[in-house]
């Protein structure tokens, strides 16, 4: 009844363009080429073919979108100005979901296309954070991050991508590019478009086609539209209690260091495996936020690039000595190997909360770029030396626990530094414009969104930090070790659900660069 | 067991279900979808008529993908078209025939279904009179089915109370190409549109509703100036040299303006107007009310753009005009349509490559219906009026004269009326969804509760089909086949890729085998077995005629892509456009016709109290009411409910922001919760939503104002107030609707610092 033609692979519709054809033509790459996307905004209008055709292509759920298209409007009525912008993967030159990449997922081929390696991949979404267009995206079902790969399985077969072929306007072209050329001018020229990062920060190969008369008012459709990013709920329990446990066991190798220099007390037996067990309970929890927890030692394989990798390996270090350290308190070892491991222990900390915070210094989330962060993830671990002074009072050691909490009010004091500073920074001018509108957003989601949540933390940072500690130590003084005790247990309990409360804020208004977006959906991630 | 396991400790990472696998046709695809065969066939949502291959596995559609070598798609779809495959195994297919039993709709069998129907038929037309039976079709049937639905209606159940949802879209089209031309039929061609050295797009959001004409549309860009005239910043006026915002509603005013300036001028084809036309003297007295600074005034367009366009119009050597449901969804829809011809023969811009005025078609086969469907006319464009056509069809058909009616019956409105009136007390609806198509719902409501008996035919639980008595479960797109005629008269193929599902049957099985039960078959459909036995019936009945497909067959269509009409002995290959030199305009005398039409101001019922002017559309995410689109999760997702486009000057005296809910309210009822878009895309006092949503139903606001020679509903127009939580009486407007011409290459000085040109006049 129905004749099928015999195939079109060798078939060329009469589009004069990419479009329509399932063949490709594509220049062999030369030396330095690769090949890229062009996209023409003055063609697209916005139909959405691209998305719809990419996800049958690759049999994707309507939620998993590699292909997106965003709006952007400006101007007045009748010289409105309208824009759609349509992106897969920009196939960058220096991409920030391979540099981060804790198991070697990312691979950019010889014609540089940049390709997600799936049975790698243990689903822990740090590129979903690295990537300055948001391109990464987590695939539920799979457990999985997958990206657009150009259907370079096509390609390589001289067959057309999805998105070009389906695209009725030709907006959507793929074409050779020269990155040492590239990169040495027209990047600047050609490699922007509106509400997109600059292209120097990962040197994004795609090229833009835009219109002249773009308005510098320009807003995206889903400008009004901020979501909040993912709880990450288990990373808020994973770096606080790490972090815990490191600043913990710092005082803690203080204490026994000047327990053997100047003949302090010897700190209590249970101090080291309560941190220990602290810092294991949130390393086991990260497992959690991974889409293959069963995977997760798979987060080592980069330990030379990744500062994912880095502070897995760094915390699980500090993690097994810890434990080490436990077990010569309980065992009685000799207290100089004792300090030593407690120095082993505290210097492998060091390092794993450092790679920890390194990890949120990254362009795509400006809340986040900056150094306090790294700061305050030290900082937060006061409430490990208010644990320590819990149990010195618990054991009667006065001394200790005047010591300890006034180690603590003095790194609780830094904290509340560090969030009046952030208070501060979303003011800043010295910012980019880019980066301005995104921490604008952020900006919102705290005040308008987690509202409560954010007095919640306003209010209990100081309390929890500085009041409390204060009062237990007077009541202590005062000799009323019961008010002591019962300040000191409420300060670690305030202070702890501050310190989620603020980490959790951290995560849910770190609004990201992205794309401009469409006015239901957002930039669909 | 083990493998759920494994898929929840995520150690399966499905790895081939995403993979790729080589599909000899496509080359490399989604293996878990990959077809065993693909079948030829015709998109089944839009006018545009894209050639596809539905991909089939294991008995399963799992692909659709554009024909390269058809020449209206060559290659591409739309979003609607890529996913089509998916609206087969919608949750609401009907599936099986129903019955409305103490309140609920029960399954039964076909046989109960058909013997209930046509008993109830019979006594309802045997207690009232054989008019008291009425049908509404549609503009999604195939051709074949068209035909045989019309004869069962016309003929076999002999009531002329039979009109189809086309009259919600096209039949504007159809009166004004009759006033001027003497027939139905659009006169150009897609490669015409690409072809074109200036292209007036009136009324036309061809981006959002026709992406794949942009394609033509777009060729040839570079010598090539595309005007676009709506009072709407659409997404295809952003792709236009000039933008037009006219005032809404002045279009005819404008049409007018031109064709006088075009006169004045001299800029007119004497000899064209001299050997093919009839009341050149007349229409021009006409146009002399349309003075260029009357027009300007009316318009609110200036004159110096009046003269631009007219110049632009009429000294390129080639030109066409296409519109589509701002002209015709018009209480003067006809006569637009007419103004528009004008246009083209006062200038002898028509018959010639690139030329032409072109009305582009809403659904797949609203052409279908338009040539045989025997809604309009009798099938073959013959005229109800005309003995001579009567006697010619029921030789052809071999049916008694006798029962070829001599006029037409109710149109659409005028149906719904005679149900409030309740002269009709049975109602066939056949694949279309007035509860969410109609405008003025609450009224068709009311009055579709007076029926005795409604019977709804559809693939898809609509809402309309809800509330029937009787639901015949049909088929749908992929299930069935025949032809589709697209835009461009050019008729498609379309083909079976899977069987229906359940119990449901092809529209055309249902029409023969319930003429059975009404004891019509043999008078009606003798010998006929497949949509062929109708095809080959049309074939003779329009032989000769302009919509003529003697020369055609379902092997050829196929061949060619699909063969555009007229196609017989003088044009084998088909015709890519009418009214050439060799071929006379359908008037007796052979001449085209000026129509002399006044414009007629929009006027409101309260000024005051509905201060704004709603405008209705669609988006390209979804079709129609959404039966189909609502379903399929990827589309859905995209444009989820419905918005309301608000102009920022607007928004602020409403004190709304983006995402915010507002209430529209007319004097025939309001609608909630619409989500507030505020944008620079609808001018101040005008604002847009979009007419698919069924829970955020704006015909509830729409009015029920018809254009009399079409019967098209007003679509376009309705005053209305807006209700914000803050402002909930409304806002008043004092500033004048609509502002001045657009000019995209002349804009961009002054551009940047909009915000501060806001006007505090504007403002009370």
């Amino acid at each position: 009844m129905s004749s099928a033609v015999e195939s079109f692979i060798n078939y060329k519709a009469k589009t004069d363009m990419q479009c329509g054809s399932y063949t490709i033509d594509l220049p062999p790459l030369g030396e330095n080429q690769q090949y890229r996307f062009h996209f023409d905004a003055t063609k697209c209008i916005g139909c959405r073919c691209c998305e719809v055709a990419c996800n049958e292509q690759n049999n994707n759920p309507a939620e998993v979108k590699w292909r997106r298209v965003g709006e952007i409007e400006g101007g007045e009525f009748p010289h409105t100005f309208r824009m759609f912008l349509s992106m897969g993967c920009n196939h960058c030159i220096d991409p920030w979901c391979l540099k981060g990449c804790p198991t070697k997922s990312y691979i950019k081929l010889e014609n540089g296309i940049v390709v997600h390696d799936d049975e790698a991949c243990i689903g822990c979404q740090y590129c979903t954070w690295n990537c300055p267009y948001d391109v990464p995206v987590f695939h539920k079902e799979r457990g999985i991050v997958t990206k657009c790969h150009m259907c370079y399985e096509r390609i390589e077969n001289s067959q057309t991508p999805a998105c070009v072929q389906a695209c009725p306007e030709g907006a959507i072209e793929i074409e050779a590019v020269d990155t040492q050329k590239w990169l040495e001018d027209s990047i600047d020229k050609e490699g922007n478009a509106p509400g997109l990062i600059d292209a120097r920060v990962t040197n994004s190969t795609t090229r833009y086609t835009l219109p002249k008369n773009i308005p510098q008012n320009y807003v995206s459709a889903d400008e009004e539209l901020i979501k909040p990013a993912h709880a990450e709920t288990p990373l808020v329990f994973m770096t606080v209690l790490t972090q815990i446990a490191f600043v913990g066991f710092f005082a803690l190798f203080l204490g026994d260091a000047a327990h053997l220099m100047f003949g302090l007390n010897e700190p209590s037996k249970y101090m080291a495996p309560t941190l220990f067990m602290l810092g294991a309970l949130g390393l086991s929890l990260s497992a959690l936020h991974l889409g293959r927890p069963l995977k997760g030692y798979g987060a080592l394989k980069n330990v030379k690039n990744s500062w994912l990798s880095k502070e897995a390996l760094f915390l699980g270090v500090f993690t097994l000595l810890a434990a080490a350290v436990s077990v010569m308190y309980l065992s009685g070892a000799g207290k100089t190997l004792r300090l030593i491991a407690e120095a082993a222990t505290v210097a492998a900390g060091a390092i794993g909360i450092y790679s920890q915070a390194m990890i949120y210094k990254i362009p795509a989330k400006p809340t986040w770029n900056r150094n306090s962060t790294i700061y305050r993830f030290f900082s937060t671990g006061y409430i490990g030396t208010l644990v320590l002074a819990l149990i010195a009072l618990v054991e009667g050691d006065y001394a200790i626990v005047n010591i300890l909490l006034a180690l603590s009010i003095l790194l609780g004091s830094l904290q509340i530094y560090l969030f009046l500073e952030s208070q501060r920074f979303y003011e800043r001018s010295d910012m980019n414009e880019a980066d301005k509108r995104i921490v604008q957003k952020s900006k919102t989601l705290l005040e308008e969104k987690f509202k409560g949540q954010y007095r919640f933390r306003m209010v209990t940072l100081p309390l929890g930090a500085v009041v409390l500690p204060l009062t237990a130590d007077i009541a202590l003084n005062a000799g009323s070790v019961g008010f002591a005790a019962l300040f000191l247990a409420s300060a670690v309990i305030i202070s702890f659900l501050s310190e989620l409360a603020g980490r959790s804020l951290f995560y849910l208004t770190a609004v990201k660069h992205s794309m401009p977006g469409g006015f239901f959906v957002g930039t669909q991630r | 067991m083990f493998s759920k396991i494994k898929e929840l400790l995520k150690l399966d990472i499905k790895e081939d279900k995403y993979a790729l696998a080589d599909d000899p046709l496509f080359g490399k695809i989604s293996k878990e979808k990959k077809p065993d065969r693909w079948i030829k066939s015709t998109c089944g949502y839009c006018g545009v008529g894209c050639g596809l291959y539905i991909g089939v596995k294991n008995g399963r559609a799992t692909y659709t993908k554009g024909d390269p070598t058809h020449d209206v798609n060559l290659g591409t779809l739309c979003p609607k078209g890529l996913s089509e495959h998916q609206m087969l195994y919608a949750p609401n297919r009907t599936l099986r025939p129903k019955i409305r039993k103490s309140g609920k709709l029960q399954d039964v069998t076909w046989q109960e279904a058909f013997e209930y129907t046509a008993k109830r038929f019979k006594e309802i037309q045997k207690r009232y009179s054989s008019g008291s039976l009425a049908v509404i079709s549609t503009g999604q049937l195939l051709t074949e089915e068209f035909y045989a639905l019309g004869k069962l209606v016309q003929i076999g159940l002999g009531t002329n109370n039979y009109d189809g949802n086309t009259t919600l879209c096209m039949s504007s089209a159809v009166m004004g190409y009759k006033q001027s031309f003497g027939s139905d039929g659009p006169v150009a061609s897609y490669e015409d549109i690409a072809k074109a050295q200036t292209i007036f797009v009136i009324g036309a959001n061809l981006a959002d509703n026709h992406p794949i004409i942009v394609h033509h549309l777009m060729k040839n860009r570079k010598n090539k100036k595309i005007v676009v005239i709506d009072p709407r910043y659409t997404k295809t006026a952003s792709l236009a040299d000039i933008y037009v915002p006219i005032k809404p509603r002045t279009d005819l005013a404008l049409l007018n303006g031109l064709a006088y300036i075009i006169w004045e001028q001299g800029w007119y084809d004497e000899s064209f107007i001299k050997n093919r036309t009839n009341g050149w003297r007349e229409f021009v007295k006409h146009i002399q009310n349309y003075k260029p600074g009357e027009t300007a005034h009316i318009t609110g367009l200036d004159t110096k753009t009046l003269y631009q366009l007219a110049k632009l119009y009429a000294n390129s050597e080639r030109s066409l005009i296409c519109w589509t449901m701002g002209v015709n969804q018009s209480y003067q829809g006809t006569d637009t349509v007419s103004a528009i011809n004008n246009l083209a023969i006062m200038t002898g811009k028509i018959g010639k490559e690139g030329c032409g005025p072109f009305s582009i078609t809403g659904q797949c086969n609203a052409m279908g219906t338009r040539e045989f469907g025997f809604t309009s006319s009798i099938p073959g464009y013959r005229s109800f009026e005309n003995d001579l056509d009567r006697k010619e069809y029921a030789e052809i058909a071999n049916v008694p004269l006798e029962r070829v009616p001599a006029s037409r019956g109710y149109k659409y409105a005028e149906i719904i009326e005679a149900i409030e009136k309740e002269e009709i007390k049975a109602l066939w609806v056949v694949c279309t969804n007035p509860l969410v198509s109609f405008p003025d719902q609450k009224r068709l409501r009311r009055a579709l509760k007076k029926l005795d008996l409604l019977v709804v035919q559809d693939a898809f639980m609509s809402d309309t089909a809800m509330i029937a008595d009787v639901i015949f479960a049909a088929a749908t797109w992929g299930e069935k086949e025949g032809c589709y005629t697209n835009s461009e008269r050019r008729c498609n193929k379309a083909n079976i890729a899977v069987s229906p599902p359940a119990d449901s049957k092809s529209d055309f099985d249902i029409f023969l085998e319930f003429s059975r039960y009404l004891g019509l078959e043999e008078m009606l459909f003798k010998g006929w077995k497949k949509p062929l036995d109708a095809f080959e019936e049309i074939k003779r009945v329009s032989k000769g005629r302009l919509c003529d497909y003697s020369g055609m067959s379902y092997e050829t269509i196929e061949q060619k892509g699909g063969i555009q009409w007229p196609c017989n002995e003088k044009h084998p290959e088909g015709c890519k456009r009418l009214y050439g030199e060799d071929m006379p305009f359908a008037h007796e005398d052979g001449r085209a016709r000026f129509v002399c039409a006044d414009w007629i101001p929009f006027e409101s019922e309260s000024a005051k109290k509905f201060p704004f002017i709603l405008n209705t559309g669609r988006t390209v995410e979804h079709f129609h009411t959404r039966t189909k689109t609502g379903t399929i999760e990827i589309l859905e997702a995209l444009a989820p409910e419905a918005w309301i486009e608000i102009n920022p000057t607007d928004a602020r005296r409403l004190r709304v922001k983006n995402y915010d809910k507002i209430t529209v309210s007319s004097p025939r009822g309001k609608v909630e919760n619409l989500r507030v878009k505020v944008t620079q895309t609808v001018a101040p006092g005008t604002v847009f939503v979009p007419f698919h949503f069924n829970k955020q139903l704006i015909n509830i606001v729409t009015a029920p104002l018809f254009d009399p020679k079409s019967g098209e509903p007003n679509f376009k127009q309705t005053a209305v107030s807006l209700h914000s939580e803050k402002m909930p009486q409304g806002v008043e407007i004092r500033s004048e609707i609509a502002g001045t011409i657009g000019y995209r290459k002349e804009k961009s000085a002054d551009y940047t610092d909009f915000t501060s040109t806001k006007k505090e006049s504007d403002v009370r």
